[in-house]
C-alpha cells in the first residue's frame, strides 16, 4: 500500500515575479511517466514540499487543459514560502496531489460565468478561466471581476490584457487604493457589481479571495438575486496533510481538504465550526 | 525505544515525566503517574519537551571565531583560546564575568560560581532571571527568618484559602495553576491580586486589581485590615515581637472592605497557600514586597504553619537553585554572605583555592562592562531586560566564551563556543519551586562532540589553572553537598529510585521578626500606566523557540506585529476612539513610540501592558523603569 | 471462536512469551520508575506485569509513534533522493486491556478509511493484539459505555482471562488462533467449567460498573444538534490549561502535523502528535484563526469525539472510556465531567 506522504520530485522550470511579494512557479515533474499521467481539476490544489522546510498546500493556478507545466502563485509568509522564493528553474521541490475536490465544470455548461477575485484569491479562478476559455463554447457569457489593494498587487497583469483584449470576456478591474498611472476603477470589489448587467438566473458565481471579501461579495450576491447553489467558493483552512488524516482542516462534519475546498454557499451554510 | 525518566526543563514547577528515545534521539514524552509533583499531569510544554532537542539547531562541534566567522575546531584548540585569552584579559587588569543559568542544572551552576570565583577569580557571577525572584525571598527571609520558600504545590491544593499574586499562573507556571483549580473545585477560596483578570481571576472569589509594581502596596493594605483587626483570628498567642512597630507602619494606608474581608478569609484558613508570582522592578521595591507578603502570612498565623504555603514562583526552571548554588554577585554558595569567614574557608579547603570574596556586577551590569565573559546556557537578548538591545554592547566583550547546546544569538555572538548536552542528554540535578532536587537523566546521547555541561565547565576551569576531581555529575553534587549545608542529604537521596529530595531547611525555630512595612505607591499619576507583562518570554527561550509545536504563537504574534503591540482595555480604546490593530503613540516624560493596540478585556482600564517579548520597543519609553505614567493618543 | 478457547498454566507463560520473543518485538506493560507502568519492548518474559492498573501512557505510541519517520530525504549532487518508510517489524501487544485493543481497531479504521494511509497500516496490519480482559473495572474507566469492555466480543486477536493458575485465552481472529495453534502443548483445550467462570467474571465485572457511567447518547444527540449552549463552553473552557494531554493520551486520538527533521545533513519528514487544543492547531500564516477562542476548541473537541466521529466516520464514539482523560487533564474537563456538563447544560467546576 503506498505511503500517502511521499510526494513526486519536480523541478521549477519557470519563476514569474507578480508582486513584489507573489511569484508564479512553473513546475515540472522530474520523471516524464508523472508529468505524462499527472491529472488535476481547477479549484484542487497540491501539497509542495520545499525539502528541509516541510510542505504546504496551494492551489493549482494552471488549467488542465495546459499540461506542459503544472503552475503555482505563491505569496511570500512565512518559512516555507520564504524559502520557496529563493529557489529558481532546476531547483527540486516535491509535489502531492491533486488534493481536494475541484470546481465541477461539467455542470457548469451552457451557464453564464461570473467570476470574482481578490487579491491572491486569483490564482485557483486562473485555472478554471483558462480552462473555460479553451473550452469557450461549451459556456454562456464569462464575466471576470478582479480587485487588489493597490495596481501594483494585481498579479497575472499580462493575461488581464489578454482577457481584456478578447471580445468573449467581460473583464472588470478595480483596486482599493489607487496611485499615479492608474486610469481603472477605484473602490472594493462588489463596487464593480454596478459596472455590469447580471443574469442571477442563469449565472454561476466563483468568489475567491479574503475572508472579508468574500464575506461582502456573497452578501451583494444573494441580494441580487444568485441562488445559495450558484455562489461556489473556496475555504482556506489551516491544513497538514491535505489527505483528511491530520483533522487540522476539520469543520463539522466535512474536511476541508477532502470534501472542499470547493464548496457552493448552501454548504458553507451548513458547516458549524 | 528507551524511555527514561527525567525533570521537566522548563517551569520550576518540577514535574516528571519520561523521556522516549529511539536510535539516541529524543522522540517523545511520557507522564509519570506516580510522580508526587505532576501525577501524570504535564503542561504543553512538558508534553513537547523532547521537541527542541531534537529538532533544534544543535552545536555538534566546539567553534572559534577566525575572521569575523565562527569555525569548527577541537575541544583542545577552543579550550586554549578561550583560556589565552581570558588570561590576557585578567593580566591586563580588566573586567570578567560569568553568567549562569536557570535553564542550567545545579552542578553547572555551581561550577559556572567555581569557574567565577575559583579560576577567573572574579565576583561577577549572576543569572539575569535572579532579579526577579531572590529579592522577594530576601524580603520573605527577614521576616521569616528561617528558609523562606515553605510547603509544597499538594499543600496548595490541599488548603482552604489561596492568595494568588499573579503572574499568569496558567502560562507560567501550569502546574501550580492545576493545584489552583484543583483546590477551587473541592471549595478552597481563591483570591486573585493583580493588573489582569487572567484565567485564575476569572475563578476567584475575589479578585483584587492592582496597578503594575504595587503589589507590595496592596498586600501592605492587607496587613493593616489584618493588624486593624481588633483580635486577629487565628493570629499568634503572644503579639509577635515589631508587632506595634508595624501596626504602626500601616495604620495611615487606606483599608477598603474588600481588603478587610480577604484578611479575615486568610486569618480564618485553616491552611492558606499564597503563591507569588515573579515581578520586574527594582529589587529593593521587590524586597519590600515580599517582607510585605511575609508579614501578611506571619499576622495571619500562616507563615510556617504546617499545611499552609508560602511559595514564590522562580521565573523559569532552575531559578531556585542557580541562586541556592550561588550564583549571585552579592554571596556565596548556599546564599552565605561573602564575609562568612567558615564558608570561605569551607570553600577554600573544597576548591583548594580561597574563593573571590569580591562583591561583583550583576548579570544586567556585565554586558559592556566586562571584558571577558562566559555564558554557560543563556541566550542573553532573551533574558536581559534590555532585550536584543544587549546584543550590541555584547558584541564589545573581547572574548565571549558561550557554553550551550543550541545555537542561540548569544553563540552566534562568541569567540568560543562549546557544544554541550541540552536536558535530554545532560545529567545533573534541578531544584524545584518547592525546593525539591531532582535529577535530570541522560535519555539520549550529546550529538557530535558536544559534552556534559559539568564536564565543559570543569575543564575550563582547569584550562584556567583550577583542576577538578569529578569524574561524574554526581560526584560534583557530593562536593555542593559539603558547601551548601541545605543540599548535605541531597546527593545520596536522589538516586535513582526516589523521586527527588528536599533540600532540608537549617534547623530554624526563631520566630518571625515583624518589621515597619513601607509601601510605595509607584505610580500616581494617571490616566494610563505602561508596563511589561511578565519577567521572562517563553517564546525566546531556546527549548520553546526551537520545539516547531511549541514556537507556533510567538512566532506567528511575531510575524503580525514585526514592531510590537500593547495591550489595552476596551474602555481605554473606546476613549481614545481606537479599535483592534490601529496604533496609538504612548508618550512617557522619557520618550514615546507609536505601537498597535490589541484589545484585552482581562486588563483594567488604565493599565496599557506590552509583552515581555517586546520590551526593546518601550524601552524608550520606561526609560529604565519597569512601569511609568503615560499618555496615550491615537495616531491619526 | 469461542470454542477454540484454550488454557494455559501461568508457569508456562514465559515459555510462551520467550516463543513470540523470538518471532516478534513484544511489547507489554512493566513497571518503570516508582510504581509507574509504562507499555515497552520486553527484553525477559519476567518483566511483564498482570495485576496492574491501566497505564497512563497508551499503547497507540507503537503504531502510532510521537515522532513519527515518513519520508528520508536525501540531498544527491544537486537533485534530491526520497525513501519512503516503511516499518512493518512484527510486534505483538501483549497484555494490553480490552478498552485499548477497542481503540487500536478504531484507529485502524480511521486510517483505512477513505484514502487509505500506507505508512501506518504496514504498521498496524503487522501488529498481534493479546488483549487481558478486565475481570475488576479499573477506577475511572467507562468503558460498559462504549461498547469496548471489560471484555471483548471482537477487535483483538486474543483475549486472556485470569482464571488464577490458569490464563484462558480465546482466539478472536485467524491470526489469533494461528499464534495459539504455533504454541503446540503449552496450550491445552479449556474445559466447559474453565469457559463457564470466564462467562461468571464478566458478568461479575460488568456488575461492578455499576451505575456510575458516561451517558454519551444524550450528550451526542445536544452536541451534533448543536444545543449546548455557547457560555456553557465559554464556561468551561476557563477550566482547562491547554496542556494537550487530554488528547495525547487519548488511544483514540491521531491528530497530527507533518514536518521536516533535520538528521546528519538529511532529514526526515515526520508526522508528529499535534493537539485540536492548542491554539495554534487552526492558525493560518496570514494570522486568522478560525478557534482562536479556547471555547471554540473544546467544543470542537468534543464535537468530533461525540459527534463528527459517530455519524459519518464510523457508528462509534471516539472513546473507548479508558478514563485516561480523567488522569491526564490539568484542568478538570475530562470526557466523563464535560458530558455531564452537556447532559444537565450546568458546568459545576
Ligand atoms: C487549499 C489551500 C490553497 C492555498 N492556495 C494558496 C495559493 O495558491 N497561493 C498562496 O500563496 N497561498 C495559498 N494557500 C495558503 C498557503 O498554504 C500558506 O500561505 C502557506 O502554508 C504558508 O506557509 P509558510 O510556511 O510560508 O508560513 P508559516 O506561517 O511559516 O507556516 C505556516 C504553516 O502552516 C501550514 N499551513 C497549512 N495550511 C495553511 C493555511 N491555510 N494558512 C496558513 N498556514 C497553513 C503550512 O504548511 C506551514 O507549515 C493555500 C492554502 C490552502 C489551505
Ligand atoms: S508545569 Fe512546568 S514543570 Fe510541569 S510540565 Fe509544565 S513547564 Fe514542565
Ligand atoms: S487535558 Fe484537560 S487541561 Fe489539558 S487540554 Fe485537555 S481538557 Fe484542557
Ligand atoms: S489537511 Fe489533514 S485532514 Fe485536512
Amino acid at each position: 500500500m503506498d505511503n500517502l506522504f511521499l510526494p513526486r520530485l519536480a523541478r521549477i522550470a519557470l519563476v514569474r515575479d507578480e508582486t513584489p511579494d507573489t511569484k508564479t512557479f512553473g513546475l515540472r515533474f522530474r520523471d516524464p511517466v508523472d508529468q505524462r499521467d499527472f491529472r488535476f481539476l481547477p479549484g484542487q490544489f497540491l501539497e509542495l514540499s520545499v525539502f528541509g522546510f516541510g510542505e504546504a498546500p496551494f492551489c493549482f493556478a494552471s488549467s488542465p487543459t495546459r499540461p506542459e507545466l503544472v503552475e503555482v502563485t505563491v505569496r511570500r509568509t512565512g518559512q516555507l514560502t520564504d524559502a520557496l522564493h529563493t529557489l529558481g528553474p532546476g531547483d527540486e521541490v516535491g509535489l502531492r496531489g491533486p488534493c481536494g475536490n475541484g470546481f465541477d465544470l461539467p455542470s457548469a455548461q451552457g451557464k453564464d460565468l461570473l467570476f470574482i477575485g481578490g487579491g491572491i484569491g486569483l490564482p485557483p479562478l486562473r485555472g478554471l478561466i483558462w480552462n473555460v476559455l479553451d473550452e469557450r463554447e461549451r459556456f454562456g457569457r464569462v464575466t471576470i471581476m478582479y480587485g487588489a489593494k493597490t495596481p501594483a498587487d494585481l498579479v497575472y497583469k499580462d493575461e488581464l490584457q489578454e482577457w481584456a483584449a478578447r471580445g468573449d470576456v467581460e473583464l472588470l478591474v478595480t483596486v482599493d487604493r489607487s496611485n499615479n498611472g492608474w486610469t481603472g476603477n477605484v473602490g472594493m470589489v462588489p463596487t464593480l457589481f454596478d459596472k455590469t448587467e447580471l443574469r442571477p438566473k442563469t449565472t454561476l458565481s466563483y468568489v475567491c479571495g479574503p475572508p472579508v471579501m468574500i464575506k461582502f461579495v456573497v452578501q451583494d450576491l444573494l441580494m441580487r438575486g444568485f441562488a445559495d447553489d450558484a455562489i461556489i467558493s473556496t475555504l482556506e483552512r489551516m491544513m497538514q496533510c491535505g489527505v483528511g488524516k491530520c483533522n487540522h482542516c476539520a469543520i463539522g462534519h466535512r474536511y476541508v481538504c477532502r470534501d472542499g475546498p470547493v464548496f457552493t454557499f448552501r454548504q458553507i451554510k451548513e458547516l458549524v465550526e | 525505544m528507551d524511555s527514561v525518566l527525567t525533570t521537566c526543563p522548563f517551569c520550576a514547577c518540577g514535574c516528571s515525566l519520561y523521556v522516549q528515545a529511539s536510535n539516541g534521539r529524543p522522540t517523545g514524552v511520557a507522564p509519570s503517574e506516580n510522580h508526587p509533583v505532576s501525577r501524570g499531569r504535564l503542561c504543553a510544554r512538558g508534553w513537547n519537551a523532547h521537541e527542541a532537542p531534537a529538532w533544534g539547531d544543535r552545536l555538534t562541534r566546539p567553534l572559534v571565531r577566525r575572521g569575523g566567522r565562527l569555525e569548527p575546531t577541537s575541544w583542545e584548540n577552543a579550550l586554549e583560546l578561550a583560556r589565552a585569552s581570558l588570561t590576557t584579559l585578567i593580566e591586563a587588569g580588566k573586567d570578567v564575568g560569568v553568567l549562569g543559568s536557570a535553564r542550567a542544572t545545579n552542578e553547572e551552576n555551581y561550577l559556572a560560581v567555581r569557574l567565577a570565583r575559583g579560576a577567573l577569580r572574579t565576583g561577577s557571577v549572576d543569572s539575569f532571571l535572579r532579579a526577579t525572584y531572590q529579592p522577594l525571598v530576601d524580603g520573605i527571609v527577614a521576616v521569616a527568618n528561617g528558609r523562606a520558600p515553605a510547603g509544597t504545590l499538594a499543600d496548595v491544593e490541599a488548603s482552604d484559602f489561596i492568595l494568588v499574586l499573579e503572574g499568569d499562573l496558567a502560562n507560567t507556571h501550569p502546574q501550580a495553576a492545576h493545584a489552583v483549580i484543583k483546590a477551587v473545585k473541592a471549595g478552597a477560596r481563591l483570591v486573585t491580586v493583580g493588573c489582569a483578570r487572567t484565567q485564575l481571576a476569572r475563578l476567584a472569589a475575589l479578585h483584587l486589581p492592582a496597578l503594575p509594581g504595587e503589589r507590595g502596596f496592596l498586600v501592605a493594605g492587607l496587613v493593616a485590615a489584618a493588624v486593624a483587626e481588633p483580635e486577629p483570628a487565628g493570629s499568634p498567642e503572644r503579639p509577635l515581637p515589631g508587632f506595634e512597630a508595624l501596626r504602626g507602619s500601616v495604620a495611615a494606608l487606606p483599608v477598603s472592605e474588600q481588603l478587610r474581608q480577604v484578611a479575615r478569609w486568610l486569618a480564618q484558613a485553616t491552611r492558606a497557600g499564597i503563591l507569588v508570582g515573579p515581578d520586574g522592578g527594582p529589587p529593593e521595591r521587590l524586597v519590600r514586597e515580599g517582607t510585605a507578603i511575609a508579614t501578611l502570612a506571619a499576622v495571619t498565623g500562616h507563615l510556617g504553619r504546617p499545611g499552609s504555603a508560602l511559595l514564590p514562583l522562580p521565573a523559569r526552571g532552575n531559578l531556585r537553585g542557580a541562586c541556592e548554588m550561588g550564583v549571585m554577585p552579592h554571596l556565596l554558595p548556599g546564599t552565605i554572605p561573602l564575609t562568612e569567614a567558615t564558608a570561605g574557608a569551607r570553600l577554600a579547603r573544597v576548591w583548594g583555592r580561597a574563593p573571590a570574596s569580591a562583591l561583583g556586577l550583576t548579570a544586567a551590569g556585565m554586558p559592556g562592562r566586562v571584558a571577558g565573559l562566559v555564558v554557560h546556557a543563556e541566550d542573553v537578548p532573551a533574558v536581559a531586560p534590555t532585550g536584543q538591545d544587549v546584543l550590541e554592547a555584547l558584541g564589545q566583550t573581547e572574548c565571549l566564551v558561550v557554553l550551550d547546546a543550541f545555537l542561540t544569538p548569544t553563540a552566534r555572538a562568541a569567540h568560543v563556543v562549546l557544544p554541550v548536552a541540552s536536558f535530554a542528554e545532560g545529567e545533573g540535578t534541578i531544584t524545584s519551586l518547592e525546593g525539591r532536587v531532582q535529577r535530570v537523566r541522560p535519555a539520549a546521547r550529546p550529538p557530535g562532540e558536544a559534552r556534559h555541561g559539568w564536564r565543559a565547565l570543569s575543564e575550563l576551569s582547569a584550562a584556567l589553572g583550577l583542576p577538578f576531581p569529578y569524574r561524574s555529575a554526581n560526584d560534583v553534587l557530593r562536593e555542593i553537598g559539603e558547601v551548601v549545608p541545605a543540599y548535605a542529604a541531597v546527593a545520596d537521596g536522589t538516586r535513582d529510585e526516589a523521586w527527588g529530595t528536599f533540600t532540608s531547611p537549617p534547623s530554624d525555630d526563631r520566630e518571625p521578626t515583624l518589621r515597619p512595612l513601607a509601601a510605595d505607591r509607584v505610580v500616581a499619576a494617571l490616566p494610563a500606566v505602561l508596563a511589561l507583562e511578565g519577567v521572562f518570554d517563553w517564546g525566546s527561550d531556546p527549548l520553546v523557540s526551537l520545539s516547531p509545536t511549541l514556537c507556533r504563537d510567538h512566532v506567528s504574534r511575531r510575524k503580525l506585529y514585526p514592531q510590537g503591540l500593547v495591550q489595552m482595555s476596551r474602555r481605554d480604546a473606546d476613549g481614545l476612539g481606537v479599535r483592534h490593530g490601529w496604533s496609538v503613540r504612548l508618550a512617557s516624560a522619557h520618550g514615546e513610540v507609536a505601537l498597535p493596540i490589541v484589545l484585552c478585556n482581562e486588563l483594567e482600564p488604565g493599565v496599557l501592558l506590552v509583552p515581555y517579548a517586546f520590551r526593546e520597543r518601550v524601552a524608550g519609553v520606561l526609560g529604565g523603569r519597569s512601569e511609568v505614567p503615560v499618555t496615550a493618543e491615537k495616531v491619526q | 471462536m469461542a470454542n477454540e478457547a484454550r488454557t494455559i498454566s501461568k508457569r508456562d507463560v514465559a515459555g510462551w512469551l520467550a516463543a513470540l520473543m523470538r518471532r516478534a518485538e513484544v511489547i507489554a506493560p512493566v513497571a518503570a520508575h516508582g510504581g509507574d507502568v509504562a507499555f515497552a519492548a520486553i527484553s525477559s518474559p519476567e518483566q511483564v506485569v498482570f495485576d496492574f492498573q491501566n497505564s497512563l501512557h497508551p499503547p497507540k505510541q507503537f503504531v502510532l509513534p510521537q515522532t513519527d519517520p515518513l519520508v528520508v530525504i536525501r540531498r544527491n549532487g544537486n537533485g534530491i533522493e526520497l525513501e519512503p518508510v516503511r516499518d512493518a517489524h512484527p510486534r505483538v501487544i501483549f497484555n494490553l486491556r480490552s478498552c485499548d485493543a477497542r481503540s487500536l481497531a478504531f484507529l485502524y479504521r480511521m486510517h483505512a478509511s477513505d484514502l487509505p494511509d500506507g505508512a501506518y497500516l504496514a504498521r498496524a496490519e503487522n501488529v498481534t493484539l493479546v488483549s487481558l480482559a478486565c475481570t475488576v473495572p479499573c477506577e475511572l474507566g467507562f468503558c460498559t459505555c462504549c461498547d469496548a469492555g471489560p471484555f471483548l466480543k471482537e477487535g483483538t486477536d486474543v483475549q486472556l482471562t485470569d482464571l488464577g493458575e490458569h490464563l484462558l485465552a480465546e482466539p478472536g481472529t485467524d491470526k489469533g488462533l494461528a499464534m495459539l495453534s504455533e504454541a503446540g502443548d503449552l496450550f491445552r483445550p479449556a474445559r466447559p467449567d474453565e469457559e463457564r467462570r470466564r462467562l461468571e467474571l464478566e458478568e461479575a465485572a460488568k456488575r461492578a460498573f455499576g451505575a456510575e457511567t458516561c451517558h454519551f447518547a444524550s450528550a451526542m444527540r445536544r452536541v451534533s444538534t448543536g444545543r449546548v449552549p455557547e457560555e456553557l463552553w465559554g464556561t468551561m473552557s476557563d477550566w482547562c490549561l491547554e496542556c494537550g494531554g487530554c488528547n495525547f493520551v487519548c488511544p483514540t486520538c491521531y491528530c497530527f502535523s507533518v514536518k521536516d527533521m533535520k538528521q546528519d545533513g538529511s532529514w526526515v519528514r515526520c508526522r508528529t502528535w499535534d493537539s485540536c487544543q492548542y491554539q495554534a492547531f487552526t492558525l493560518e500564516a496570514s494570522g486568522h484563526n478560525p478557534r482562536e477562542r479556547r471555547a471554540d476548541r473544546i467544543k470542537r473537541r468534543f464535537f468530533h469525539k461525540v459527534s463528527a466521529q459517530y455519524y459519518l466516520r464510523d457508528g462509534t464514539v471516539g472513546c473507548v472510556g479508558c478514563g485516561r482523560c480523567v488522569r491526564v487533564c490539568l484542568g478538570t474537563t475530562d470526557m466523563p465531567a464535560v458530558v455531564e456538563a452537556i447532559r444537565k447544560g450546568a458546568w459545576n467546576g
